[in-house]
C-alpha cells in the first residue's frame, strides 16, 4: 500500500460521485411527485401553484435545473430545503451527530458483543451453547426491526419503566453537562440494541463460522501440537476469521447516512434516517440530493477505509 | 355578528367521553408546570402565516393569534380584535383591535401589523386564504392604530370564520418588512403575539415555548411550558402517554383508543376541528370524463354496493359516523337532513348495472352491453386512487364492488404522486380523498363542486363535475351574509348532487384528542388548544 494508491482512490471518488449525482438528481426528477404540495400546503388555486413553482425553479426545463443544481454544488451549496427553508447543508448536518451516536453504538456493540459470542459458539461447537447461541442469532435476524422496536419498547418501557420509549432526551428537563449526557445514554439504550439485534446476528454467525474454518487450518493444528494453549490458538484463528467481518462492518457505513430509518422512526430519534423518510414523503427534492450526495460519498470512502483495514490485518495484501 | 358552525354534537361527545371526575378536575386550574405535546412530524418552521401544512399549524399556533378566535361551537369570537361590526351588506369588515398588545419582543402591535400581514404574507403565501379572498378582497384601510377596516367586490359571508389563528394568523410587520417570508430566518424563531413565546426549535426532535407573561388576555395562560415533541409513528405516542413521557396526543389510533378509554389515568375527547382543514369527510371521487362512470346509474350503483357502515366499523373502529350528506353534519346550518342518499342496497346495485348495460355473463365481472361510449364486450373494471395509509378503503371498495361484478384495482399512491395524478393528469377512474370541508362551506365544499375548480390544483373538484346550477348556488351562498338565507341555497346544492353522484360520501372523520389526567383546561376546537390548559404535575 503506497501514498500514491491512497491519492489514486481518493481521486477516483469524484467522477463516482459525480455520477450518483446524476442519476439521483435524474430518478427524483423523472419519478413521479410533485414538491408543490410541501412547498404551498393544500387548497391553494392553479395561479399560487404557478407562482410558487416559478419562484423555485420547477417550472423551468430538467436540463436547466439539472446545470443550475450542478453549478450550485460544485460552489459548495447543496441549495435551500423546501420543507425547512434553510441550506440544505445545515439541514443535514444538524442530524449527523444524533444518527452518528445511533449507528456507531449500534456496530460498536454488535461487533463487540458479536464477535465474542462467535468465538464461544465456535469453541463450544456442536454443543448445547452453540445450538442456542445460533438459533438465538438465527431469530434475532429474522425478526422485523420494527416489530423487535416495538416489542422491546413494551417490555423495556411500559413494562419495566427502565427506558423512555421515544426521543434523544426527557422532554421535561433541560440538563446541561454529565446529566444531559447520561440522559441521551439512557435514551440510546433501546435503539441502540434494537438496532444492534440484527447485526449481532451476523456478526456472531460470520465469526463463528470463520474460526472454526481457521481452527481446522494446518497452523492452527500445528500451534495446538506445539503445545500452545488453545485460548492462544483462538487468538490467531480469530484474525484472520475477522478478515470477511471486516467487509460486513465497511459495507454498514451507508447506514450512518441513511440512518436506522425503521428504529429511528419508532424510538423518535431525530436523524438522518428520519430526515430521509420526511423528505421524500414531502419530495424535499434538495435535501433528498444532499442525503444521496452524503451517503454515496460515505460509501465510497468506507469501502477505501475497509481496503486499507485489509492490509493492515493481513500483511499479505498488497496494493500498489 | 353572526354564529358560526354549531358544533352541538360534538360538545356533547366530548362530555360523553371526558368522565364527571375529570370534568370536576378541569375546572380547578392551577399554574406553572410543562405540558409535554405529541406530534407527528417535523413542521420544518414556524410560520403558520405562510402555508396550510397541518405540521406548521399544529406546532406554532400558541405563539400567534388571529383577529378573531373560535368557541367551542365554532363561532368566532374575540382574539386579537376586541369588537367588529359588518356593513354594506357583508361587501365591509370593521374591526377594533384590542389595546395594549405587545409582540413577544415588546414590540406594540397595531393596525400596521394587521395589513401587512394580509397584503403581503397571507395574501401571497396562505394558499387557502389566497385561494379564497384573494380575488374578492379590494382593500384593507387602517383609519388608526386600532381600526381595521377590510373591503370586498361584493358581500362575502365567510369571513368572519377565516380570522382565527388557523387561517389568518397575523405576523409582526417590523420582523418581516422587507424580507421574502418564506426565507426570513424568524420562521425558525418566530415572534407572536399569542399566550406562548419561542424559545427553542431543537430540529427532528422537539419545539419549546415558554409562557409569555405579557399575554394580552389576563391571567392566562396557565402553563409555565410547553415542548412539542415529534414522535413520528402514532404507536410510539400513544406509548410514550402510557408511559408518562408526554401528555397530550393530536391523535389516537382506532385500534387503541378502546385501551386508553378504559384506563383512568387519562381523558379523551373528539373533535372535527384540526389545523390542517376541519370537518373532513372520507369522499370516493368519480372521473366524469370516462365513458364507464359517465352513466349516473353506474354511479349509484356504486353508492348501492358500498356498506359505509362497515367502513365506519372495520376502519375508524366507530370513531365517526356514516356520512348523510354532502356538506359536514358540523356545520349544522348548512348540513341537509333528510336526503335521498343511496343506502346499501346490492340487488339494486345489480339491477342498476344491469340497466346501464354491464350484464353478467360467463365472468364475475360484468361486460358492456350497449354501453354509450363503450365497445361491447369490455369488462366492468375501474382503478382507485388513495394514500397508503387508505389502503383500508380500498380493500373494502374492491371487496364490496366485486360482489355485484366490478372489478377494482387498488392503486396506493403517496400525496406528493396522488394529487399531480389526480389533478393535473386525471389519470383515474375513482379514488378517495379526505375532503375536509372546514368552517364554512364555502372554502372546504365549493371547491369539491365549482366548475371553476376543476384541476390543476391539488385537492379542488375532483370529478370534475359541471353544472351551471350548482356554480350559480355556490356564488349566491358566498355572497349572502344572513347565515338563514343561506341554509336553503346550500341545501338546494345538496339535493342536486346527490341525484347527480358525482361523489359518495363514504364518513365523517373526527380526530379523537388524548391527554393525561393530571392535565386539563384543553380547548380541542382551536389551535390555540392550551391558551387555558394546565398541568398538575
Amino acid at each position: 500500500m503506497t501514498p500514491r494508491y491512497v491519492l489514486r482512490r481518493l481521486v477516483q471518488v469524484v467522477p463516482a460521485v459525480a455520477g450518483i449525482v446524476l442519476i439521483a438528481f435524474l430518478a427524483i426528477h423523472t419519478a413521479p411527485g410533485d414538491p408543490v404540495l410541501a412547498l404551498a400546503g393544500e387548497h391553494g388555486d392553479a395561479a399560487y401553484y404557478a407562482f410558487i413553482r416559478a419562484k423555485f425553479g420547477l417550472d423551468r426545463p430538467l436540463p436547466e435545473q439539472l446545470v443550475v443544481y450542478v453549478t450550485r454544488v460544485a460552489r459548495g451549496d447543496l441549495g435551500l430545503s423546501f420543507v425547512h427553508g434553510r441550506p440544505v447543508a445545515v439541514v443535514i448536518a444538524e442530524r449527523v451527530p444524533t444518527t452518528l451516536l445511533l449507528i456507531v453504538t449500534a456496530l460498536a456493540l454488535s461487533t463487540t458483543v458479536g464477535v465474542a459470542l462467535g468465538v464461544l459458539a465456535a469453541r463450544r461447537a456442536g454443543r448445547p451453547a452453540d445450538l442456542a447461541l445460533r438459533t438465538g442469532a438465527l431469530l434475532a435476524h429474522a425478526m422485523p426491526s420494527f416489530w423487535l422496536a416495538q416489542m422491546a419498547a413494551i417490555a423495556f418501557a411500559l413494562g419495566t419503566g427502565w427506558f423512555p420509549v421515544q426521543g434523544l432526551t426527557d422532554a421535561r428537563r433541560s440538563l446541561i453537562g454529565w446529566r444531559y449526557a447520561l440522559d441521551v445514554a439512557h435514551h440510546l439504550v433501546l435503539p441502540a440494541l434494537v438496532l444492534a439485534a440484527g447485526e449481532l446476528a451476523l456478526t456472531t454467525r460470520l465469526t463463528r463460522t470463520g474460526v472454526l474454518e481457521a481452527l481446522a487450518t494446518d497452523y492452527a493444528r500445528t500451534a495446538r501440537a506445539k503445545g500452545l494453549p488453545e485460548r492462544a490458538v483462538v487468538r490467531h484463528a480469530l484474525r484472520n476469521a475477522l478478515l470477511p467481518l471486516v467487509t460486513v462492518v465497511g459495507s454498514r457505513a451507508g447506514l450512518v447516512v441513511t440512518g436506522a430509518v425503521l428504529v429511528e422512526t419508532v424510538f423518535a430519534w431525530p436523524g438522518l434516517g428520519q430526515l430521509l423518510l420526511s423528505s421524500i414523503q414531502t419530495r424535499d427534492v434538495p435535501v433528498l440530493l444532499g442525503l444521496f450526495l452524503l451517503a454515496s460519498t460515505t460509501v465510497i470512502v468506507a469501502n477505501l477505509v475497509t481496503d486499507l483495514a485489509y492490509a493492515w490485518l493481513d500483511p499479505r495484501i498488497r496494493y500498489e | 355578528m353572526h354564529r358560526g358552525y354549531d358544533g352541538i354534537a360534538l360538545v356533547a361527545l366530548f362530555l360523553a367521553l371526558a368522565s364527571p371526575t375529570s370534568a370536576r378536575a378541569q375546572e380547578v386550574p392551577t399554574r406553572g408546570g410543562t405540558l409535554v405535546v405529541a406530534i407527528s412530524a417535523d413542521p420544518g418552521h414556524l410560520n403558520p402565516a405562510i402555508t396550510t401544512s397541518g405540521a406548521t399549524h399544529t406546532a406554532a399556533e400558541l405563539i400567534y393569534n388571529g383577529l378573531l378566535g373560535r368557541d367551542e361551537r365554532g363561532d368566532p369570537v374575540p382574539d386579537l380584535a376586541e369588537s367588529w361590526t359588518v356593513e354594506q351588506a357583508g361587501a365591509v369588515y370593521r374591526f377594533r383591535l384590542r389595546d395594549g398588545v405587545t409582540w413577544h419582543d415588546g414590540t406594540r402591535f397595531t393596525a400596521a401589523d394587521v395589513k401587512f400581514t394580509f397584503e403581503e404574507v397571507l395574501l401571497k403565501f396562505h394558499a387557502r386564504t389566497k385561494a379564497s379572498m384573494g380575488s374578492v378582497l379590494t382593500g384593507i384601510d387602517t383609519p388608526d392604530d386600532r381600526t381595521v377596516v377590510i373591503r370586498f367586490k361584493q358581500p362575502y359571508a365567510p369571513l368572519l370564520q377565516q380570522l382565527d389563528a388557523t387561517e389568518a394568523p397575523i405576523v409582526a410587520r417590523h420582523v418581516y418588512q422587507g424580507s421574502d417570508p418564506q426565507t426570513n430566518p424568524a420562521n425558525a424563531s418566530p415572534i407572536g403575539t399569542g399566550p406562548f413565546k419561542f424559545v427553542a426549535y431543537r430540529k427532528g426532535a422537539e419545539i419549546r415555548l415558554a409562557r409569555n407573561p405579557g399575554y394580552f388576555k389576563r391571567g392566562l395562560p396557565y402553563l409555565d411550558e410547553i415542548v412539542m415533541r415529534i414522535i413520528p409513528d402514532s404507536g410510539t405516542q400513544v406509548l410514550a402517554l402510557e408511559n408518562g413521557e408526554v401528555d397530550f396526543l393530536w391523535g389516537v389510533p382506532g385500534p387503541q383508543q378502546s385501551r386508553l378509554q378504559a384506563d383512568n389515568r387519562f381523558r379523551m375527547a373528539q373533535t372535527s376541528y384540526h389545523p390542517g382543514g376541519s370537518n373532513c369527510i372520507m369522499t370516493v371521487s368519480f372521473n366524469l370524463d370516462r365513458p364507464v362512470l359517465k352513466d349516473v346509474r353506474v354511479r349509484r350503483a356504486i353508492a348501492l354496493a358500498l356498506d359505509r357502515e362497515a367502513f365506519l366499523r372495520q376502519i375508524l373502529f366507530g370513531e365517526g359516523k356514516v356520512a348523510t350528506a354532502p356538506i359536514s353534519s358540523e356545520i349544522t346550518w348548512a348540513h341537509a337532513r333528510g336526503l335521498a342518499l343511496p343506502g346499501f342496497d346490492r340487488p339494486e346495485a345489480e339491477r342498476q348495472l344491469e340497466v346501464a348495460g354491464w350484464k353478467k355473463e360467463r365472468e364475475s365481472t360484468r361486460v358492456a352491453r350497449g354501453v354509450a361510449g363503450v365497445a361491447d364486450g369490455t369488462r366492468l373494471a375501474i382503478d382507485f386512487l388513495h394514500f397508503p395509509t387508505f389502503a383500508k378503503y380500498g380493500e373494502l371498495m374492491r371487496q364490496h364492488l366485486s360482489a355485484v361484478g366490478i372489478d377494482v384495482t387498488q392503486r396506493p399512491l403517496e400525496p406528493a404522486v396522488f394529487a399531480p395524478t389526480v389533478f393535473k393528469d386525471r389519470a383515474f377512474d375513482t379514488n378517495v380523498i379526505s375532503y375536509c370541508n372546514g368552517p364554512d362551506p364555502e372554502i372546504g365544499v365549493r371547491r369539491m363542486y365549482h366548475s371553476s375548480q376543476i384541476g390543476p390544483a391539488p385537492f379542488t373538484n375532483a370529478a370534475g363535475y359541471r353544472n351551471e346550477r350548482v356554480d350559480v348556488l355556490f356564488d349566491q351562498g358566498a355572497r349572502t351574509v344572513e347565515r338563514d338565507r343561506r341554509t336553503p341555497i346550500y341545501r338546494q346544492i345538496q339535493e342536486i348532487v346527490v341525484q347527480e353522484l358525482p361523489y359518495v360520501w363514504l364518513v365523517e372523520t373526527p380526530t379523537t384528542r388524548a391527554w393525561s389526567a393530571q392535565c386539563g383546561g384543553f380547548r380541542a376546537w382551536t389551535g390555540l388548544f392550551a391558551e387555558a390548559a394546565f398541568c398538575k404535575r
